[in-house]
């Protein structure tokens, strides 16, 4: 297995649509950078007037914080897309460019060679997550320093900057858990589809739905509370004026075991299928 | 060495192969004749175990962790790789050595040069053949499995590969079974042939035996055809720079006698046979 996640390492970084990928959430970022330097002091100016004429704010409220909140918001769509796209090429390019039979012609078990790849895509999706977070922090900071967060999640929420920046850092860790089941999800889906475009349109498809089932009410309680849709949102409970961690580390802990059978269903139908 | 037993696979389009048996030793190349959509590419996934046949089985006589190595349709590379880090790769999944040493050794095998650091992309085909099947030769395999190798090749290259699967069978006593639809090409490196048509193998023989079998004309060339006397007692097909002859394999040395008897020196006596021939002689 080590010899197998070397060499899934090795074609990772030397493939340019990894760094596309990289690229393409580093865009993201500067974008909202140069969109809230040039008007996000108006936006908020006018979001915020009437409660100005009641409270008193300390300091400037379009701050690296709220930067990284709105950075964080991406995780809802664009930056899941690219990584599904991207790790659903992991193995949609193998059958494209003929290697999977070459791979499957040498002394390799097919379970263990797909077991890799998901490794891989998860440690690339954790990487990008962490990769994301760090570019944030660097650019939101230096451009628009430090303070308080308000955040408008049914009501407006407002916490310190200490406070902030501290469940900025957690929704990450919470968002990655996500991320990472979008990815497994893509890639179960490329063992299925096979073709790249197909497996795109089917993985653009499964955000779009698992988004909209989210707001969806199941009328079973069960359903409303354990199916995976209803759990993709975990990051966002962070900025809840007071969140139940308790529940939000179970449902972290129930979307791992939904990406573990997204997995296993993949590594069973690979294993199972004929190549070519 | 390699045998498949009354193999047989069918998919929703229909029967792909039916009770298809294949045998070949080690140190024998053994050709695989058929038109396109026979069946030869069905066989040879069925043979390296990527595809599982409907009924029917594959015994290979080996101990080896690697028993059977290929290239089916075309070679599968690494397009942003260069040729090295391609053998890297694929000699490391499968914990066969990795050094500097041995991966230049595999490529010189091949006869791919050791010093070049661009993509495979930018490869030749032939390059492309040489490098899959180096790929294929890794962890010494016992036998290998060739489909199409000659096509998309010039005759240059055409040569070549026969020169290095005529030696990987000599020298390293590797078991070959290759396919194409190029009479010309198959009969000149293989020991035996079979010919597959519809998924059923509907003739096979030592490969002179079964082309002098089937054969039925020539293609003879030499200056002054036009005027030769002896011709006119054959069918002849005249082309621009060759006289295209209706005869047995035996009546041939006493054809080529006459000729020169009249004068006109013959400088090619090619045999005739297509596909078709085979094919159709047979059903």
């Amino acid at each position: 297995m080590r010899l197998l996640l070397a060499a899934e390492f090795l074609k990772l970084i030397k493939q340019s649509k990894t760094y596309y990928a990289l690229g393409a959430i580093l865009v993201i970022e500067i974008l909202i950078l140069v969109t809230a330097y040039f008007q996000g002091s108006t936006i908020l100016d006018l979001l915020l007037d009437n409660l100005k004429q009641s409270f008193y704010f300390e300091g400037t409220l379009l701050n690296g914080n709220l930067i990284m909140y709105i950075v964080l918001n991406s995780l809802w769509f664009n930056v899941p897309l690219i990584l599904m796209i991207v790790t659903s090429g992991i193995v949609t390019d193998e059958y494209k460019d003929g290697t999977m039979q070459t791979v499957m012609l040498q002394a390799v078990k097919k379970w263990k060679f797909i077991t890799a790849k998901y490794i891989i895509a998860v440690l690339f999706t954790v990487l990008v997550i962490g990769f994301m977070m760090l570019t944030t922090f660097i650019l939101a900071y230096s451009i628009f320093g430090n303070g308080d967060l308000v955040v408008y999640i049914n009501t407006l929420n407002f916490f310190e900057a200490d406070d902030a920046f501290h469940r900025i850092c957690w929704a990450f860790a919470s968002g990655a858990v996500s991320m990472v089941f979008y990815c497994v999800v893509s890639l179960t889906l490329a063992i299925f589809i096979k073709e790249a475009a197909k497996t795109w349109i089917a993985a653009a498809l499964f955000l779009i739905i698992t988004t909209l089932l989210l707001k969806v009410d199941f009328v079973l309680p069960v359903l409303n509370s354990f199916l995976f849709p209803k759990l993709i949102d975990n990051w966002q409970q962070m900025f809840y004026y007071e969140p139940d961690w308790t529940q939000i580390l179970i449902n972290n802990a129930i979307l791992l075991l939904y990406t573990v059978a997204f997995g296993a269903a993949g590594t069973y139908v690979f294993h199972k299928k004929d190549i070519g | 060495m390699l045998t498949g037993n009354n193999l047989s696979k069918s998919y929703s389009s229909g029967k792909a192969l039916d009770k298809v048996t294949i045998n070949i030793s080690a140190g024998q190349i053994c050709g695989l004749l058929g038109r396109n959509g026979a069946g030869k590419t069905t066989l040879f996934k069925i043979l390296c175990g990527l595809v599982k046949p409907d009924e029917g089985q594959v015994i290979i006589n080996s101990k080896r962790a690697k028993p059977i190595g290929g290239i089916i349709e075309r070679p599968g590379l690494y397009n942003f790789l260069n040729a090295y880090d391609n053998i890297k790769i694929f000699a490391g999944i499968q914990g066969a050595p990795t050094d500097k040493l041995s991966i230049e050794q595999t490529l010189l095998k091949v006869g791919l040069p050791v010093d070049r650091k661009d993509p495979v992309r930018n490869f030749s085909l032939g390059m492309k053949q040489r490098l899959g099947i180096a790929i294929a030769l890794i962890n010494d395999p016992e036998c290998l499995v060739l489909d199409e190798p000659f096509s998309g090749l010039d005759p240059i290259g055409v040569a070549s590969l026969i020169t290095l699967i005529r030696k990987l069978a000599e020298e390293e006593n590797i078991a070959i079974l290759l396919s194409s639809h190029m009479m010309g090409e198959i009969s000149k490196c293989c020991h035996f042939l079979y010919v597959i048509e519809k998924g059923e193998i509907v003739n096979a023989g030592i490969t002179n035996e079964l082309i002098n079998r089937h054969i039925t004309s020539f293609s003879i060339t030499a200056a002054n055809l036009m005027a030769s006397s002896t011709l006119k007692k054959y069918t002849v097909e005249m082309g621009t720079n060759d006289a295209r002859v209706v005869c047995t394999a035996a009546k041939v040395p006493s054809l080529l006698s006459e000729l020169l008897q009249e004068g006109i020196e013959v400088t090619a006596c090619t045999p005739v046979l297509t596909l078709e021939q085979l094919i159709k002689k047979a059903i």
